[in-house]
Order: C-alpha cells, then structure tokens, then sequence
C-alpha cells in the first residue's frame, strides 16, 4: 500500500498581503502547509497506520516549498518528493508536472485538499485524476479502505452521499475527515533526516496572471449601541430599506 | 462553438446557468461563433425550459452524478472543437471541469466574476488568497470557464426553440453511488441567495436558530453558519460559511454573533452590505461591517424581526 498526500505552500489566512507591481508580495508572510492539504497529510498517515505500507509526501512549488514538506514529514510522512517550479502555475499544468512523478509512485490513493489557500482553485483533484486516468472523490469526509476499493463520504452540491470507488482515486479533502496532528518535537529531529527527492520540471502555464490588487471594499462602519435592542432594531432596518435599499 | 452546462434541479434551469448563458453569449459575438448548450441530467430535466436559450441542445441523462460521467459528458458535446466551455461555478462543476480542462489541455478559468475576449484570447477577473486578492488572468483558446454566482445579469430566452441532439456519452463506472443523504431543502441556495441571515456561537445553541430562520424567511434570504456552529451540531455543514465552507457574496449579509475569524471573513467578505449584531464592541467583525448594533443577539434579533414584519406589511 502507498499513500499520497500532494500539497503545496501558502500564506496563512491570518498573515497580511501585500501587493508590489501588480503582484502579491509573500516576503513579509508566514508560510504554511496548506491547511486543506493537512487534511490529505493526516488521512495519509492514518492510513498507513491502519494498513501499513508506505506515506508519501508530494510537494509542489518554489524551493521554500520543502518547509512545507518538512512539516509532513515531521507529522510522520515516510519520505517527500519536491517538484520544484518557481512562478504561477494553474491546476491543469501542476497535474502536468506531477502526473510522470505520481505515476512512477504507483501509489493505492492520492489525497489533496479540496482548495488552494493563495490560487483559491478547487481543480487540482479533478485535474490529477484526469491525468491518471483515475477516478476522483471531492470533498471527502469519511474514507475507508475495503480490498480493491474505497468506501467514502463526500458532500455534494447539495448534500453528501456515500459512494464505492475503485482504487487508485484521487480524493480531495476538507476539514471533518479528520483532525491534522501536531508534529512532536522528536517527529521534527526525525523528519530532518528523511529523505526528500527534488524534481526539476518545465511546464506551459495555460493561464497568464496579469496583475493582482488587493481590493479591500470601504465600509460604513456605523454601529448602534443595542441597549434599547428594539429602538437599535428599527434605527438599523431603516437603515437597510432608506439607505442601502437592501431590504 | 462556446458551450455551455446548464446546471438545473431536474424541474429548472438554475439561476447560474443563465448568468453562465449571458457570458457564454458575450463571448460568442466576441469570438465569432454560435452557442450551444449542454444539459447532463440524473433523470429528469428542463428540456424545454433549456431549449429556449440555445439553437442547439445536447442532452443526456446519464444516472447518479459522478465527475467522471459528467466529464464524459461534457467531453461528448464538445467533441466536434470548441472555443469555450462556460458553467456556472459550483464545488461540483469545479471538480468534473478539472477533468476536462485537463483533457482539453484548456486553460482553466475558475469561479470568475467577469470575462471578456480581445484578440483571440480569453480574459477574467477572479477572486485568490481566501477572497481577498483580485486577479485578472488570460488564457489562449480553448478556455473552460467557470461563473461566480451573482456577478452577472441573466440571460433572457431567445424567443424561438433549439434543436435537440441527443448525446451518446461513454459509460464510466469507476465509481458506484451508494446512499445519497439529502438535506432537506428550506428556501432558496445559499450561494445564490441575495440575502444571508447567519448564526454564530454568540447564539448559544441549536434552537436560537429558529429565529434566524425566520428572519431569513421574511428577507427571502438563506441561513449560514460559522465553523464553530457546525462543529457543535447546531447546523449543518452544507450552512456553513468560511475558508472551508461555501463562500457567498449576497447584497446584505447579516451576521448574528459573529466574531469574525479570518477563515469565516474569506467566505463572506464580498457581500454588498455587511451587517454585524454582536455584544463584544471589540469584535472583529464590525470592522468587517456596514451596519452593527452592539447588543445581546437575542434580544435583538427578536426585535429586528418584530421591525422587519411591521415594514413588510
């Protein structure tokens, strides 16, 4: 059995952004796992504790991707693979460039968060197992192995519903599949001496980034005080029907 | 051909597949072309209803949604070459056009709030980093093109009926639907809905949410939840509103005991108007807000009911 988990780099929600000639400048923000591919990291390892085999970390991006990398394997990823490409690159192109690495792993399932924390792209999954020639599972929340195939929960657009796939698959993973763990201080000394693989790759972009803005909307900021909660309720409905016209 | 997924609940075509219609028109005249459409369906489907907005109509029905067959679907209809395939945005649509974007070799346009073509090329405007940067991207032909839900007016019908041309899809069967669990359906979606009544921890429990319930009813809006909400079991995940949930963008988005963490802003940020109840003034969500009212929610939230019945009337 081998399990994939393919993740990438991205600024924490929390960390300010900035933009620098048309670009989003990350020099000044905290870099993290992203945390939808955290959900893959953990499912990866959980995994493998129950079946045994083989966890496997698949990084995608610029060379301060391997912290990212490093984080997995601190949480107890077997080994990493670094597929290093500097610059923007859209879902349809990274499944380009991991497809000859993922391919060579011949790996049982491949996980990755079901959205990208910096491209907000919810493609790579559907991407990657068009690539493989595979099927894919968005939005999992319960997975099970079961022989050649995979029991798995997953939310629809509406609802969710359970489904039997054949393995390999592709799933995309989200908060509720499971709770990440926090890498352990001996975890951290271990992963510095795990193995990681750097591929270098050449890939077509199919999508150009001309520029990116930070368009904060202003906003009105008028806040009532609520101590007479029904004369506050009416001020604020008049508000929304005479002024917004919202209501 | 720009082809278009017109997404329906089985009776009716959906709200965003006519504002992926209007974009698919507008970049047919731009481009030189006609518009097709395509309507993939479980079972039952608005074949008529469809038929008149499009010349010509591919249909299938193809069973239990899997984003394989839709992909294959898809695939079917542009098979004769295609400039543009343009749906509207959901988590489904955004799964299975993964697929054919790869298959295509397609640039991939995701959840775009406007589109335009200029000199054989796609141009788009979309939301990154958790909704709070703007990108403008292009592609070469072909592009698939996804379509945020509010962005665009909708198309009107073109007053004469397409032809229908039954698709034949090849069957895929890699994966088996199971069990189907369906939320029960209250009122209108919540990403298509122009107005969001959600509920926060500030509520205190599963039952406060009657009230935003039915001040969601009387705006003709939908209920959302925070994260912490649906880790409690007060609601379901399907409500939820955030980094990992759905992410909205309504006219008037009204927060009930709403701190206003940065993962639940990245799903509500670009609402028109914010509107913030919470009984902490140092809550970050008023900076997040139009309007506020520093109060206990529920004493307010019964009284803007109270308000807004009496204007309704």
């Amino acid at each position: 059995m081998k399990f994939v988990a393919v993740i990438r780099q991205v600024p924490d929600g929390e960390s300010r952004l900035k933009v620098q000639g048309e670009r989003v400048d990350l020099s000044g923000a905290t870099l993290i796992l992203d945390q939808m591919d955290e959900y893959a990291v953990e499912e990866a390892l959980r995994l493998k504790e129950k079946h045994g085999g083989e966890a496997i970390v698949v990084g995608f991006g610029p060379e301060r991707t391997e912290e990212a990398i490093r984080t997995a394997l601190a949480m107890g990823m077997d080994r990493g693979v670094h597929v290093v490409f500097e610059g923007h690159a859209d879902p349809v192109a990274v499944a380009e460039a991991l497809a000859p690495v993922l391919r060579e792993e011949a790996p049982t399932l491949v996980l990755t968060g079901g959205q990208q924390a910096d491209w907000d792209s919810q493609a790579l999954g559907g991407a990657l197992a068009e690539a493989l020639g595979v099927p894919v599972v968005a939005w999992t929340t319960a997975l099970e192995l079961e022989g050649e195939t995979a029991k798995a929960k997953h939310d629809l657009d509406e609802g969710a519903e359970w489904v039997r796939v054949r393995l390999p698959a592709v799933f995309t993973t989200q908060q509720g599949l499971n709770e990440p763990r926090y890498p352990t201080l001996p975890g951290i000394m271990k992963a510095k001496k795990k193995e990681i693989r750097k591929v270098q790759v050449s890939l077509s972009p199919k999508v150009e980034l001309l520029s990116e803005e930070i368009q904060e909307k202003a906003r009105l900021g008028k806040v009532l005080d609520g101590k007479d909660p029904a004369q506050a309720a009416e001020e604020l409905v008049r508000l929304l029907h005479e002024e917004a016209k919202v209501i | 051909m720009i082809l278009v997924v017109l997404d329906h609940d089985g009776n009716r075509l959906r709200k965003g597949s006519l504002e992926a219609l209007t974009r698919a028109r507008a970049l047919a005249e731009a481009l030189g072309t006609q518009v097709a459409g395509v309507l993939l369906s479980e079972g039952q489907a608005p074949v008529e209803e469809a038929r008149g907005h499009v010349a010509t109509l591919f249909v299938a029905e193809l069973g239990p949604y899997t984003p394989e067959k839709w992909a294959a679907g898809v695939l079917a209809a542009a098979k004769d070459g295609v400039k543009a395939i343009v749906a509207p945005s959901s988590r489904q649509s955004r799964t299975y056009l993964g697929r054919v974007a790869y298959a295509l070799k397609a640039g991939l346009l995701e959840d775009t709030l406007e589109s335009w073509a200029e000199g054989g090329m796609v141009y788009a405007t979309r939301y990154a980093y958790l909704n709070r940067v703007t990108q403008k991207v292009r592609a070469a032909l072909p592009v698939v093109l996804t379509v945020k839900p509010n962005t665009t007016p909708l198309a009107q019908p073109l007053g004469s009926m397409g032809e229908v041309v039954p698709l034949s899809v090849p069957q895929v069967a890699t994966v088996e639907v199971l069990e189907r669990v369906q939320e029960e359906k209250k009122g209108v979606s919540l990403t298509e809905a122009n107005v969001v009544v959600t509920g926060g921890r500030g509520l205190g429990s599963a039952e406060a949410f009657k009230e935003v319930e039915e001040l969601a009813a009387l705006l003709g809006g939908a209920v959302g939840a925070t994260r912490a909400v649906v880790d409690a079991g007060w609601r379901p995940y399907a409500e939820q509103v955030g980094q990992t949930g759905k992410t909205v963008q309504p006219a008037l988005y009204i927060a009930l005991g709403v701190s206003g963490a940065v993962q639940h802003l990245a799903g509500m940020n670009k609402s028109k108007y914010i509107v913030a109840v919470n009984k902490d003034p140092d809550a970050p969500i008023f900076k997040h807000a139009d309007y506020g009212i520093v109060g206990d929610v529920h004493q307010v939230l019964p009284a803007l009911i109270q308000t807004v019945k009496k204007l309704k009337d």
